[in-house]
Formats: structure tokens, C-alpha cells, sequence
């Protein structure tokens, strides 16, 4: 029972890192539509950036808060380059666009930092586990779920209650009529672009808090894909969810389901790092759109 | 009315004579002259070197078409296709080699072909599950679950099963004398640009023919809007399964090249990059277009290799000129450079990628098409 608990805490630990990077994904899609395939890259940058600052001896909170500023001028810099042109094309172009974007990081990532693993260097989290009964957790992951926590309540007010945050729905959901009601499209999606940008550099710099800052980094910015179809692509409570789901998930595969594989049946596999994409593409043979996912209502 | 532009005087009198593929005697000595540079000039000219960049460019033509037809025909997105090679490839290789054939079916060239045929086969059939989601999700929703494809393909069977089942691991080289086709041994590089050529010429005309067949008409029907389709009575389920197994079958075939052009089995070839290199090489040839992907194949193979030579010229010709006029300093700061110059070409080819979409969004076919009308309606335009 005490281990049982102990798996459930580390998923949902786990998966609080998985909803902040999640949330980058579904902020840019909820603001202007497009499925962001360089999230990955641009966590890694966040990491990157504020590892550099924090190296220098900046404490770390305001090594978060460069960050952050660097993050939103980035973003706003990438969509006023390569992002802004493509308005009106179509939605696989710009996919694609954010692909070549994604090798374009990478390689100049590679070329400042090289592929060495750096460790923020003294760490900032006590590395002695937390104990809460018999639970047992890092530090690190109290504090990103708490992060993630802290992020979903300011982006569901911040696209509830502000101006802002309602005219980029308003875009998201209908360009044209947006446009018409005095919108300015190109302002929302640098925007856009420049919170994603932020939210990236938070979930990067934890990351780098676990396992040490490297390439590696990037593919999370992939593998939390299931984290963001179980919610819904446009549903930023659904990022925080899908990626506690995941998380539980990916712990109770890990523990229970690959010792089965290799003790009872005496296979040496790991289903552990699949499970959530064959649970996401059996989901979505039966909820199309994730649990809070618009559903679009097509008129012919 | 002929897609083709006829010249002056000439009419056509059938409708099989609107829908024939060589309209004119131009066309027609054109695509000659195309086959005999292709047969002949290249094999004869080309070394070693430049046919092994043909075959690669003859299996990323294969991949490219099957992404083409499920995207730009189909309107299905997908970007897990290099899956679907991987299995093509993993398939007729542990095939041919890890299975009991008996000797004779070695020594006659049934072996592999039995394994070709299967392996596309299989291959088609791992497409069309994970097609299966596209019965009820579309757009978005659709990239993901071909996203799975991929992770549940080289993460689990490639990196897992293919290690903990088969004594050969996901890492094996192929005998030469196994790689036989009837009474043809294929195992110098000029024997595996004729087979590519082979594969490349029935699929390209296949797909192009069958694009232009009921079921063709079906796929583009449900590309434009799939709800009109389903009303005009096409079962929209059945053909959009039909294009992921056509896709898939095609991709089994890229990947038997991609195998028998080293002649080895190598896991690392099939990384995502693979998937989206091909959605890249549509959207740069043109969506919706054969020509589009050959075209893009063409500029995507010659854009990396031009790149990767450049970065060979930095990194070793360079400082061995300068070595000779004892600037030695300088030599030994570029060799030192030599790996940033690997990071460099990265970031050159996705910038590559981003000004193509930017600047030319309708892709190279467009761009050939306007062309080609420039010379026809030559010297007057209107």
C-alpha cells in the first residue's frame, strides 16, 4: 500500500513537469492555431538561458525572471521573423515552418552550449527527500507542481478576465471576425508566441533542476504529446490534467506492468515510455477531441 | 479539354486521346530522353559515389510519394510515415536473413523477393492501424496519432522487441549473396540503382494512374471536404484506409532500399527525422503533385549533400591548403571548428526549410508549371 502511494505522488509529481512544458503547446495553439512542433527546442533554450545567468552567480529567481524577459523578446522576435509571414497559409506549412525552426534552435543551441550535461552548480533544491508520512518526494518535484499549479490559475484568469487573453481566443476561433471586431491579429500572436516562449523557459529550468540541462531535454517537449491530446488541444486545465494523467500512468506502468513483463511472463520489455501514446491513440478513437478539447461542428 | 497544351493544328478527335499521358511528339521524346539518361548515361558516367546518391534519392522519392498521396491527395496529415519504412525495412530484412529458408530457395532468388512481398505487405497493414484513428479525428488530432506510429515503432518494437526476440538485434549487415531477385544477384550499387529505378518508375505510374481512377477521384473528393464526400455516397472509411495502405505499401518498398543500398540494417536511420524530412520535401516539391515530390525529393537529397560537402571543405580541404603555406595556426583553429560546423549545417537547413515556405508557399511544381505556360504562350502572354 505504502509502495502504491509512493508510485501515485511520483506520478503526479512527474506529471506537473509534464503539464508546464504541455501548457507551452496549448497556449500557442489556443492563441493562433498552430501545432507547435519547436516547443521541445525552446525549453531547452529557458534551460539553457537561465542556467547561464544562474552559472554567472545571479540568484535563481532572478535568473528566472532574464530568462523570462529574454523568453518574451525571443518569442516575439521569432514570430516577427518566420512566423508573421505565413498568416493565411495553410496550417501544414506552418507545422512545418516551426519544424525548421526546431533544427534551426537546435543547431545554434549546439553550437553556443555543445552537447556536455551541465547541473545547476550549487543546486538549488535541497536533494534530501521530502517526507510526508510514508510518501516520499524531491523537492524539485513539490516545487514544479507547484509552478504548474501556480501557471494554470494565471493563464485560465489571464484568458477569462483580460483583454488580452480574450482577443486571443477570439483570433484562435475565427481570424476574420476577430479581425473585423479590431483585433489585431499580429499583435496576438506575438504574444502568443512570446508566452509560450515563458512558459517553456519555467518548464525547461525544472526540468534542468532534475536531470541535469542537455540535449535530451528537447525530446520532452515530444513525449508529453499524450499530456496534451487527453485534455484537449485548447484547454489549458486539460494540459494540467492530461499531464497528471500521464504522469500516475507512466509511474504505474513503470512499477507494476514492465516488473510483471519481465518477472511473470519473463520478457526483458519496457512499456513504460509507449503506454501513453497507445492510450492516446486509443482515446482518441473514442473522444476525438480530448476531454475539454472544442469541438468543431462543421456545416457543409 | 487536354490538361496538356497542344500545339497549333493539332486536335484531338478521342477522349482517350485527352486522357493519354504522351500528348505530343515533344513530350513523348522528352520522356525517352529522360529514360535513356536514366538508364543509360547516369550508370555508365556516374561513380560510386554519385550512384549511391541516386539510390538515396530513389527511396526518398518512394517515402515522399506515400506522404504525398496521403497528404496531398488524401488531405490526411500524417507525420509518422518514416514508421512505415522502418517496418518495410525491418521486416524484409530479418525476413531474408534470420528466417529457416531452405538453401535452394536461396540459391534460386525466391528468398527475397517472398520477403520483399511480405514486408510491404506488413508494412501497409501497420499504416492502415494507425489510419484507423483518421475514422473519427482529423487535422491535428490525426498528426498525433501518426506521431504514435512512430514512438510505438522505434521505441518499442525497433529498440525492444527486435533486440529481446531476435538474435540479431536492431543492427545487422545482410550477406551479399542472399540479396537475390530470381537469377539476379543485386549487390554491387549499379545493381541497386536498376532495382531502384524499377521500384521508383511502378510506383510513381501506379500512383499516378490510380490518382487518376475512381479511386483517386474518391481520395481528392474526400482531400477538398470529406462531409460532401460522405454525402455523395463515398465511403469515406473505406478510402481513407485505402490511402494509408497504398502509402504504407509504398513505403515497405523505400525501405527495402534503404536496406539493400548498404546493405545493412541500421536503427538510426529511422529517427523522426526521417518523418518530418519527408513532409518537408512535399511542401518544398508542392502539395497535391507527383512532379512536387520528385522535384523536392531532388532539392532536399542535393540541399543536404551540398551542405554536408561544404562542411567536409571546411573541416579538411581547407586546412590542408593552408598546412602547405605553413598556416598552421589558422589550419588548426578550423579543424577545431569542424564540429561547430556540423551544428552550423543543422541550422542551416531548418533557415533553408523557413525561407523556402516563406518565399515560394506553393512549392517547386507551381513554379515549374508557371514555367513551362511562360514558354507555351511565348512571345505573347495574354
Amino acid at each position: 500500500m505504502e509502495n502504491f502511494l509512493n508510485v501515485i505522488v511520483s506520478g503526479i509529481m512527474t506529471g506537473g513537469i509534464y503539464a508546464l512544458v504541455a501548457l507551452g503547446w496549448v497556449l500557442i495553439y489556443k492563441c493562433s492555431g498552430v501545432l507547435n512542433l519547436a516547443m521541445g527546442e525552446m525549453t531547452l533554450i529557458g534551460a539553457f538561458v537561465t542556467l547561464s545567468f544562474y552559472s554567472m552567480g545571479v540568484p535563481f529567481l532572478l535568473a528566472i525572471i532574464i530568462s523570462l524577459i529574454i523568453g518574451f523578446l525571443l518569442g516575439l522576435l521569432t514570430e516577427r521573423i518566420f512566423l508573421d509571414k505565413l498568416i493565411g497559409e495553410s496550417i501544414l506549412s506552418t507545422i512545418m515552418l516551426t519544424v525548421g525552426l526546431s533544427f534551426f534552435f537546435k543547431g545554434v543551441v549546439q553550437l553556443i552550449w555543445g552537447v556536455d550535461n551541465y547541473v545547476f552548480t550549487p543546486p538549488v533544491f535541497s536533494l534530501e527527500p521530502i517526507s510526508i508520512g510514508p510518501i516520499l518526494f524531491k523537492e524539485v518535484f513539490m516545487w514544479s507542481f507547484v509552478a504548474a499549479v501556480i501557471l494554470l490559475i494565471i493563464f485560465v484568469s489571464f484568458f477569462k478576465f483580460t483583454r488580452w487573453g480574450l482577443s486571443m481566443q477570439a483570433t484562435a476561433d475565427d481570424e476574420m471576425a476577430a479581425l473585423s471586431l479590431g483585433i489585431s491579429a499580429r499583435f496576438v500572436y506575438s504574444i502568443a508566441w512570446a508566452i509560450a516562449f515563458m512558459a517553456a523557459g519555467v518548464g525547461g529550468t525544472l526540468l534542468g533542476n532534475i536531470s541535469g540541462v542537455n540535449i535530451s531535454i528537447a525530446h520532452m517537449g515530444l513525449t508529453v504529446l499524450p499530456a496534451v491530446v487527453l485534455g484537449g488541444l485548447n484547454s489549458v486545465p486539460g494540459a494540467i490534467l492530461g499531464g497528471i494523467t500521464i504522469g500516475v500512468m507512466e509511474s504505474l506502468v513503470g512499477t507494476y506492468v514492465d516488473s510483471w513483463l519481465i518477472n511473470t511472463i519473463g520478457v526483458p520489455l519496457s512499456i513504460k515510455d509507449i503506454a501513453p501514446f497507445v492510450f492516446m491513440t486509443v482515446f482518441l478513437l473514442f473522444k476525438p477531441y480530448g476531454f475539454w478539447g472544442w469541438e468543431r461542428i462543421e456545416r457543409v | 479539354m487536354s490538361s496538356t497544351f497542344l500545339p497549333c493544328g493539332k486536335y484531338h478527335e478521342k477522349y482517350s486521346q485527352d486522357h493519354s499521358w504522351w500528348q505530343t511528339t515533344f513530350i513523348k521524346g522528352k520522356m525517352i530522353a529522360l529514360f535513356a539518361v536514366v538508364l543509360i548515361l547516369i550508370p555508365n558516367v556516374a561513380n560510386d559515389y554519385w550512384l549511391s546518391i541516386f539510390n538515396i534519392l530513389g527511396y526518398t522519392i518512394l517515402g515522399a510519394l506515400g506522404v504525398q498521396l496521403l497528404i496531398g491527395y488524401c488531405g490526411q496529415l500524417t507525420l509518422g510515415h518514416g514508421a512505415f519504412i522502418a517496418i518495410g525495412a525491418y521486416i524484409s530484412s530479418t525476413l531474408l536473413v534470420a528466417f529457416p529458408w531452405p538453401q535452394s530457395f536461396h540459391d534460386m532468388g525466391i528468398a527475397y523477393p517472398i520477403s520483399i512481398v511480405i514486408a510491404c505487405i506488413a508494412s501497409g497493414f501497420w499504416s492502415v492501424l494507425f489510419g484507423l484513428p483518421s475514422a473519427r479525428v482529423k487535422g491535428f488530432y490525426l498528426i498525433l496519432t501518426t506521431m504514435a506510429a512512430h514512438f510505438i515503432t522505434y521505441k518499442f518494437i525497433l529498440e525492444q522487441c527486435a533486440v529481446s526476440f531476435t538474435e540479431k538485434g536492431n543492427n545487422f549487415s545482410i550477406p551479399y549473396n542472399h540479396t537475390k531477385l530470381g537469377p539476379w544477384l543485386v549487390d554491387s550499387i549499379s545493381d541497386v540503382y536498376y532495382l531502384m529505378i524499377i521500384f521508383v518508375v511502378i510506383s510513381t505510374v501506379i500512383l499516378a494512374n490510380l490518382i487518376r481512377s475512381r479511386v483517386g477521384r474518391a481520395w481528392i473528393a474526400i482531400r477538398d471536404n470529406d462531409i460532401s464526400a460522405e454525402v455523395m455516397g463515398i465511403n469515406i472509411v473505406k478510402y481513407k484506409l485505402l490511402a494509408f495502405f497504398v502509402a504504407g505499401f509504398i513505403a515497405g518498398l523505400a525501405g527495402v532500399l534503404v536496406v539493400i543500398n548498404a546493405h545493412m540494417f541500421n536503427i538510426e536511420y529511422f529517427e523522426w527525422f526521417l518523418s518530418l524530412w519527408l513532409v518537408g520535401i512535399i511542401l518544398i516539391g508542392g502539395v497535391g503533385s507527383i512532379h512536387g515530390v520528385i522535384f523536392g525529393s531532388i532539392f532536399m537529397v542535393i540541399v543536404m549533400e551540398l551542405l554536408q560537402t561544404g562542411v567536409d571543405y571546411l573541416s579538411y580541404d581547407i586546412p590542408e591548403l593552408l598546412q602547405q603555406y605553413q598556416w598552421h595556426y589558422l589550419a588548426a583553429k578550423l579543424t577545431n571548428l569542424s564540429t561547430a560546423f556540423n551544428y552550423i549545417r543543422e541550422s542551416v537547413f531548418g533557415l533553408l526549410i523557413c525561407v523556402f515556405l516563406i518565399f515560394e508557399p506553393h512549392g517547386m511544381a507551381y513554379r515549374w508549371q508557371q514555367i513551362k505556360n511562360y514558354f507555351n504562350l511565348w512571345p505573347f502572354s495574354y
